[in-house]
């Protein structure tokens, strides 16, 4: 009996220590997590002063103008009259317009009291009309949903499109009351992705914008959308439309950003490979001129930076793709980084996060 | 492997099926006269015994239900060749060109089928009397050539095919498949369930309460479901065994059928038996059986007579449907290939010039089918529903089935609105709680979808709008019935057509009282919602509250 005590003892003496050690291991990274890697770039890049991923707005692709938020931030508390003389100030300076219009229509998809009001005070207001246009455009597609047809519901299916018939009638009020606006055309777009139109009515509604506005670069990023595969068109179709308009803009006019949507949106590779041939560093330089010629108030410019600081680390490129994530910080509502929904700051830190690292290694 | 090998081999399986029985008998009294041998007496042998007896049940009851059971005739009009001279004239000149003995009896039957059947003798060793079914309104749907194919068809199965053996095991099929269903049904309880759907349909299930059939459910339990399991699987591997031979089968009868009755009548009628399955099901459903809920009976013969009707007119539908034909078989053990497959090899066969036979209704064939028709309400519909009021036509029980049917809809409104306020739900309380601005807080106790609930503010309101619509819609419809100001026009083209008043046949579909109807309960349904029109539309004392 004795024997079997001291054989007993003598095997939980070391377990005995195993435990103390594993208690001890626990306890001090409990109390000091022991920094690992993303940590330290996270650290790094906070010392250039870049945000941690609590800290960016998902709402906008930069910050807002401040007469811009004054107008937004009244309309939130019913108050439409500052809107109204916002997009009277902006006047004819379309890409601004169909921006503001866009601001002010998502919040009306959500609530359109203060909308309401601004009709019934002005009944013929044709700013009045192309957000009220634009937001049933939103609405639809809110109760569309974003995800994948199989995972839609035949109600939602139905709201969409019955509210997408819809918008088609405003649309053509909204383009009645300003003949001039292309805003109108824009929104219908929308319609016409959700609705399907044949590519010869696509073209023809292309043509309304480009007489009114041939460089709006609202209006091809969202014909850009109908023209992919996942949509109406085809990559190849997608690619055309993409280069040619790219091709036809004067410098400074950001067009030069289509040609990275058409990649992003088509590329289906896991490697980088496809990122780094010959024809995407001429794309991503094409677009770093644009950039630098372009105004710099442009609410445009901010997407460009974007996906220029994501294909410049893709490539490689770190210090410029840094030089790019400093300007755009803050805002991420944006592609690449759109597309993951809740996800969009965690991956646009991670990837200027890894930015940030390459540029200390280099170093 | 040859046809004639194939074929022997599913015999050898369906011998299988006895053994299979014989053996768990042998085992099960091996069991008891082991345990007896060895000198087991008093209470535990007794126990041994019953416990085995019970055991040995299913598996004689199994053995048993392999035989046609017996006496099953269907619910159906019997012709004698005295009544039905040229029906029975088509039948023998059939059998005849097809090599096969001519049915003895005939009955005509209310569902969309052609079928002989033979209470065989020696477990289908040898023949006995035969019967052919024959169901009117299949007899509705066909020409004289088409029903010429099916029933050169059916008797094709007589013949034997390519080989003796097959016949066989075609029968074979058909009756392992009716143990496994009878084994199912008892071992999964599916028969309390679909007891229970079919009371749920209990207005169907009064009309045709005849042919509803009693199913047994005694017997379930562990050792059942056990035993189902040993039966199913061995029929499972059996139906598999002999599936090529039942498809070959199929094919050998669609041949012998185009060459008795021509290529294109045959083509022609594989096109058209589930055209005519799906429309006598939408005929019975929304024609047929539309006066059961108030205990009213169309016209005497037009139970089954308004299907004949329903055809011709709708004839363009029809035409869509007969180019639209199945792919798929009906089940994995189905002996029956896809009918497009079927019609497919018909109609590569050669042409043979008879594509203008016999193109009158096959129902022609009778000597009076009105009688027909009524005899066979007779003798199909349970003698409650027999008892019920006749209309004069169809108008009238149309009619009073949707008066009925509108005195009593319960809209998902209305039982939001009763919730909501507390209320017997009328349509003034409703309009007071619109006027009140409290619409979408009511709705928002409407049922709704997962992505409906969801929905804040205008998308909340674009989802429940269509539903709000539809009740809305039916609660004024109800008030204008309730006071006898609503009528339906009867067709056979179209679902009824709802006549509110004022309503004339100058109305374009922008203009006159459904427009306006419409565009009243659109005000009320408004983001900023007006009943003003509604109320306009409503006769006045619809719009007091109570």
């Amino acid at each position: 009996m004795t024997v079997l005590l001291w054989i007993l003892a003598v095997l939980a003496v070391p377990t005995l220590i195993f435990a103390v050690w594993i208690a001890g291991v626990f306890l001090k990274e409990f109390f000091h997590p022991s920094p690992d890697d993303g940590t330290e770039a996270a650290q790094a890049a906070e010392k250039l002063g870049l945000l941690p991923a609590e800290r960016q707005s998902t709402d906008h692709p930069a910050p807002l103008p401040a007469d811009w938020a004054a107008a937004l931030d009244a309309v939130r508390r019913g108050d439409w009259q500052p809107a109204a003389e916002l997009l009277r100030a902006i006047g004819r300076d379309w890409d601004r317009r169909t921006t503001v219009i866009g601001h002010l229509a998502t919040l009306a998809a959500k609530d359109d009291e203060w909308l309401l009001a601004w009709e019934a005070a002005r009944p013929e207001d044709p700013d009045a009309a192309v957000v009220r246009a634009q937001s049933t455009v939103y609405l639809a597609w809110e109760l569309r949903g974003a995800k994948k047809a199989k995972y839609t519901t035949q109600e939602q299916f139905q709201g969409f499109h019955r509210t997408l018939v819809g918008a088609r009638e405003e649309i053509a009020r909204a383009a009645a009351l300003n003949p001039d606006d292309p805003t109108p055309y824009v929104a219908e777009i929308w319609v016409a992705l959700g609705l399907g139109y044949a590519n010869a009515e696509m073209d023809k509604l292309w043509a309304e914008i480009t007489t009114r506005d041939p460089h709006h670069v609202g209006a091809h990023f969202s014909a850009l959308q109908y023209w992919c595969a996942k949509w109406r068109g085809s990559r190849q179709l997608a690619f055309d439309f993409a280069e040619r308009a790219a091709a036809e803009a004067p410098l400074g006019s950001l067009l030069t950003v289509l040609p990275l949507i058409a990649h992003f949106e088509h590329d289906e590779s896991t490697d980088t490979a496809a990122d780094n041939t010959p024809e995407m560093v001429a794309r991503v330089d094409a677009g770093l001129a644009d950039a630098a010629a372009a105004d710099p108030t442009h609410p445009g410019l901010a997407q460009l930076r974007h996906l220029l600081a994501f294909y410049l680390h893709l490539q490689d490129r770190h210090e410029a793709a840094l030089e790019q994530f400093k300007l755009v910080d803050g805002y991420v509502e944006a592609l690449p980084w759109s597309y993951r929904g809740d996800g969009a700051a965690a991956y646009y830190c991670q990837v200027r996060n890894d930015t940030v690292r390459a540029v200390a290694a280099e170093a | 492997m040859g046809a004639t090998l194939r074929a022997l081999r599913a015999l050898v399986l369906l011998c299988g099926f006895y053994l299979l029985s014989l053996l768990l008998l042998a085992a099960l009294a091996g069991v008891d006269v082991a345990a007896f041998g060895s000198g087991l007496h008093g209470p535990a042998a007794v126990k041994l015994f019953i416990v085995t007896v019970v055991l040995a049940i299913p598996v004689v009851r199994g053995m048993f239900m392999l035989r046609t059971p017996r006496g099953e005739e269907r619910a159906g009009v019997p012709v004698t060749e005295a009544d039905e001279p040229r029906l029975w004239a088509l039948v023998r000149e059939l059998a005849a060109a097809t090599g096969t003995r001519a049915p003895d009896r005939i009955l005509l039957t209310a569902d969309v089928n052609a079928a002989v059947s033979e209470e065989s003798r020696l477990l289908g060793l040898l023949p006995g009397p035969r019967r052919l079914y024959l169901g009117v309104p299949l007899l509705t749907g066909l020409t004289e050539a088409q029903l010429r194919a099916v029933l050169a068809h059916e008797y094709g199965h007589f013949t034997g095919g390519d080989t003796r053996l097959s016949a066989l095991v075609v029968r074979g099929r058909a009756q392992i498949a009716r143990v496994i269903g009878q084994f199912h049904a008892q071992a999964d309880g599916k028969v309390a369930a679909e007891r229970a759907r079919q009371e749920k349909a209990s207005a169907k299930r009064v009309a045709e309460g005849k042919k509803a059939k009693r199913v047994d459910t005694g017997g379930t339990g562990a050792t059942y479901r056990m035993m189902a399991k040993i039966y199913t699987a061995y029929g499972k591997l059996y139906l598999r065994a002999s599936l090529s031979t039942g498809r070959a089968q199929e094919y050998a009868a669609d041949l012998a059928a185009a060459r008795i009755a021509g290529r294109d009548a045959t083509a022609s009628a594989l096109r058209e038996i589930p055209v005519l399955a799906s429309s006598h099901d939408f005929y019975v459903d929304s024609y047929a059986t539309l006066g059961l809920p108030v205990r009213m009976l169309p016209p005497r013969g037009e139970f089954f007579g308004g299907f004949g009707r329903l055809l011709t007119a709708r004839e363009r539908e029809l035409a869509e449907l007969r180019a639209d034909l199945p792919t798929e078989p009906a089940s994995p053990y189905d002996s029956h290939p896809p009918i497009a497959e079927r019609v497919r090899r018909i109609e590569a066969l050669p042409a043979d010039g008879r594509a203008e036979e016999a193109k009158d209704t096959a129902l022609a064939l009778l000597t009076d089918p009105q009688r027909t028709l009524a005899a066979l309400e007779d003798a199909v519909l349970t003698d409650e529903v027999l008892a019920f009021r006749r209309t004069a036509e169809w108008q009238e029980l149309l009619e009073a089935s949707m008066a009925e049917g509108m005195s009593s809809v319960r809209t998902p409104l209305h039982q939001a609105l009763a919730d909501y306020t507390g209320q017997p739900a009328t349509l003034p309380a409703l309009l007071e709680v619109i006027d009140d601005g409290r619409l979408w807080r009511l709705a928002e106790r409407l049922p709704l979808s997962e992505e409906a609930a969801a929905a804040k503010g205008r998308a909340f309101r674009e989802f429940v709008r269509p539903r709000l619509r539809n009740s809305l819609r039916t609660m004024v419809l109800a008030e204008f019935s309730a006071r006898s100001l609503l009528h339906w026009e009867f067709s056979w083209s179209r679902a009824a057509a709802v006549r509110l008043p004022g309503w004339t046949s100058e109305n374009t579909p922008d203009d006159g009282p459904e427009a306006a109807l419409d565009a009243a309960v659109d005000a009320a349904l408004a983001d900023h919602p007006d009943t003003a029109p509604l109320r306009a539309l409503l006769p006045p004392a619809a719009t007091q509250p109570a």
